[in-house]
């Protein structure tokens, strides 16, 4: 049988391309399979190892008469939808300030990208201490301001708790998302606004009509990163309140952490991780479809 | 003789260079086959810690390693994140250490630890508190070896005790809440906890425990399910309810207990429930705004007298150490009675040797010594189970309700039994 030439090259390419599939299946998909696997067990350590029994979908089970991961799933919802209107909002804000002639000074684009760059524990313990409840710079500010009379307990109850972890986590995921946005921003050709303004729009109705439909796709990125990074949230809640008050800031990734690593129920936590994997997967299955190139619309 | 530059000659000339060049690294590595390295895991200071790690008995400890020919390497880290890398070493059964510091999580690791304790020289077990060995020891066998009497005692600023009218610590539940109440004035507060962690030893839940035993309850029956949906256990968590009205608002959301005891440190609250170290913070005036100011007591009793619980800091030995020998010498070096003095004297963690507590000169430098050894007499258990963490949780989070008023304190209590008889009862 004799090959053609776009056969040989085909089977070539496969030859180059074979070394980074095998390193991407040992770091990718061996442990996929394996946390699936694992969540479909029951596993202890015991007698110094660690002993694995078949238990089917009984953890996926469990998991739908447990009170605290349906409360956690409930916050994870809460935390998700909020932070994705609040980043997506303030993004868009801040990349059209950004974009407008007193905003392009490279001093607000670094200035912007600090909290972006500070290490997520760094960032963490940071916060940790301007809303510490005695000694906290946020109290102090809003007492020298007279906006409150005592120190508040930020981190003190369930509903303020969650809230901060929210405006914690907004305050770091903006920069990004901004600068994401503000790429779109300045690619929005300039002929539509000025055609937009020779029909008498003014800038209100040029943002509607012109720049909004022009950055739908930046927009749908962004909100797809961001849900996928709210559901990662774990470090802040390991630093700023351990799950609490009373698992108010319980979020499924800390869950998981919790499950698995303080109760050393493998088997469970692997069941969590794995719902959080099937959310990611299907909103990262969503991205790629945003980002796949078609072709335009009538185009033979 | 330009010829013998040839690509042969090369050759020989740079396997020649590679073999001297791997020789020194390989005599290197004969010499330290020689020496045992030992690997410890360990908590950094100011958690208590052990010479080398921390900074005491340093001299002894080199002369230690020179006279057994081992080499000891430590791994420190945080507190909080000890258990968690000790699971996950086990788990992935590539637990790299010889000696690991245990605390209260013997029953759960037990699997992975050898019985050395049994074994111990027998002058030593006899200088050590017998009831030490209670968290360490599973199916009759003993893996660890308690190296600091660590029990919760009561810490009180003596100047804001005297302000609010008051001669001495309280002795009774209803003294601390009165104490509590006259201590809460001009924008301090009588009483400071860390009830932001529900988990471990340290948590609250753990705090809960220390007045479950005041009031006379204990946490499992003698079937070993939970027996604590009783009067006592209602009791002990309304006397902690009692107490939020004059306890630092914050302490509800201070995870650890070093943001506790800041609160103390700097002036800010009248005491604390807390673990000897304390003693040395206070009186250092480089953390400590309060220096000379402190002073300790046994904790207050309720209807069934005073109770605490123990911290239950241990060390144990890997079962796949290959140096189970050195590694128990070094243990028996850390429980040295000098080293177990320079512990207290330079870090404020006090020994476990009965001896080294009776020192005059132990006494002098940490008068709350006397204090824990009162404590002591008194019932201290910390219920540890293979299951503590999760048990700790699920009582601690029912705590934190009662104590943010959405749940009555027998609420609280019996959805926390619910829970724990789950636990418990999946426990098999």
């Amino acid at each position: 049988m004799i090959s053609t030439f776009e056969q040989r090259r085909r089977r070539t390419g496969l030859f180059f391309v074979a070394p980074a599939l095998i390193v991407l299946a040992a770091i990718l998909f061996y442990p996929i399979v394996d946390s699936i696997l694992l969540a479909l067990q029951r596993v202890q350590l015991a007698g110094g190892a660690v002993t694995q029994q078949w238990t089917g979908f009984g953890n996926f089970e469990r998991l739908f008469a447990d009170a605290v991961f349906w409360k956690a799933a409930r916050n994870t919802a809460y935390f998700s939808v909020m932070e994705v209107v609040l980043v997506t909002f303030l993004s868009l804000g801040v990349a059209l300030l950004l974009n407008h002639s007193f905003g392009r000074s490279g001093f607000f684009r670094i200035l912007l990208i600090v909290p972006w760059a500070l290490a997520p524990v760094a960032n963490a313990v940071l916060w940790k201490w301007i809303l510490n409840a005695n000694y906290g710079v946020l109290n102090g500010m809003l007492k020298s301001l007279g906006v409150i009379e005592n120190n508040q307990v930020w981190l003190g109850t369930p509903f303020s708790a969650l809230n901060f972890l929210l405006i914690v986590d907004v305050w770091k995921s903006v920069p990004f998302v901004a600068l994401l946005m503000l790429a779109g921003l300045q690619r929005v050709p300039q002929s539509l606004y000025r055609a937009a303004y020779m029909d008498g729009a003014g800038p209100w109705r040029s943002f509607l009509h012109v720049t909004l439909p022009t950055m739908r796709g930046v927009i749908a990125i962004a909100i797809v990163l961001q849900t996928i990074w709210s559901l990662r949230v774990f470090d802040l809640v390991f630093v700023l309140t351990r799950g609490g008050p009373a698992d108010a800031t319980v979020l499924l990734n800390f869950l998981a952490y919790r499950v698995t690593f303080n109760f050393l129920d493998l088997g469970y936590g692997a069941a969590i991780a794995n719902i959080i994997f099937a959310l990611t997967f299907l909103l990262a299955a969503a991205y790629v479809w945003l980002l796949w190139p078609r072709e335009p619309k009538g185009a033979r | 003789m330009i010829h013998s530059f040839n690509r042969r000659t090369l050759l020989k000339a740079g396997a020649a260079a590679g073999a001297t060049m791997a020789l020194p690294d390989f005599l290197g590595r004969t010499a330290q086959a020689q020496a045992a390295g030992l690997n410890v895991f360990s908590p950094l200071p100011p958690d208590p810690a052990p010479p080398g790690a921390a900074k005491f008995s340093e001299e002894a400890f080199a002369k230690w390693q020179a006279d057994n020919g081992a080499t000891v390497a430590y791994e420190t880290l945080a507190w909080p994140q000890l258990h968690d890398r000790m699971a996950t070493a086990f788990a992935s059964g590539a637990a790299p250490w010889d000696i690991t510091y245990n605390c209260g999580w013997v029953p759960e690791f037990e699997s992975f630890l050898s019985p050395y304790a049994d074994t111990l020289p027998k002058a030593l077990v006899d200088d050590l508190p017998a009831s030490s060995f209670a968290t360490t020891t599973v199916g009759g066998k003993r893996y660890g070896t308690v190296f600091t009497l660590s029990l919760l005692t009561l810490f009180y600023n003596k100047e804001l005790l005297e302000q609010a009218g008051f001669k001495e610590a309280p002795k009774t539940w209803d003294e601390m809440k009165a104490c509590a109440k006259e201590m809460t004035r001009d924008g301090r507060f009588g009483f400071v906890l860390n009830y932001g962690d529900p988990a471990g030893i340290g948590g609250t839940a753990s705090y809960w425990m220390v007045f479950l035993q005041q009031a006379g309850g204990k946490l499992y029956g003698e079937d070993g399910l939970p027996s604590f949906k009783s009067d006592e256990g209602v009791a002990a968590l309304q006397m902690i309810v009692d107490l939020m009205p004059s306890t630092d608002p914050g302490s509800i959301s201070y995870a650890g207990i070093n943001d506790a005891t800041n609160v103390l440190l700097a002036g800010r609250a009248g005491m604390m429930m807390n673990w000897p170290f304390m003693w040395n913070a206070a009186n250092d005036p480089k953390q400590s705004q309060i220096v000379g100011k402190m002073t300790s007591a046994i904790l207050p009793a309720g209807p069934k007298g005073s109770a605490s619980i123990d911290g239950t800091d241990a060390w144990t030995i890997v079962k796949s150490s290959k140096n189970q020998d050195k590694a128990q010498k070094l243990i028996e070096f850390y429980l040295d009675a000098e080293v177990q003095k320079r512990q207290v004297l330079d870090t404020g963690w006090l020994p476990i040797r009965l001896s080294v507590l009776g020192d005059p000169e132990v006494q002098a430098k940490a008068p709350n010594a006397a204090v824990v050894l009162e404590q002591a007499k008194h019932p201290y258990d910390s219920f540890v189970t293979a299951d503590y963490n999760q048990v700790t949780v699920a009582i601690g989070t029912e705590v934190q309700q009662a104590l943010q008023g959405s749940k009555t304190a027998a609420q609280a209590i019996a959805d926390a039994h619910e829970a724990v008889t789950a636990i418990v009862k999946r426990r098999g």
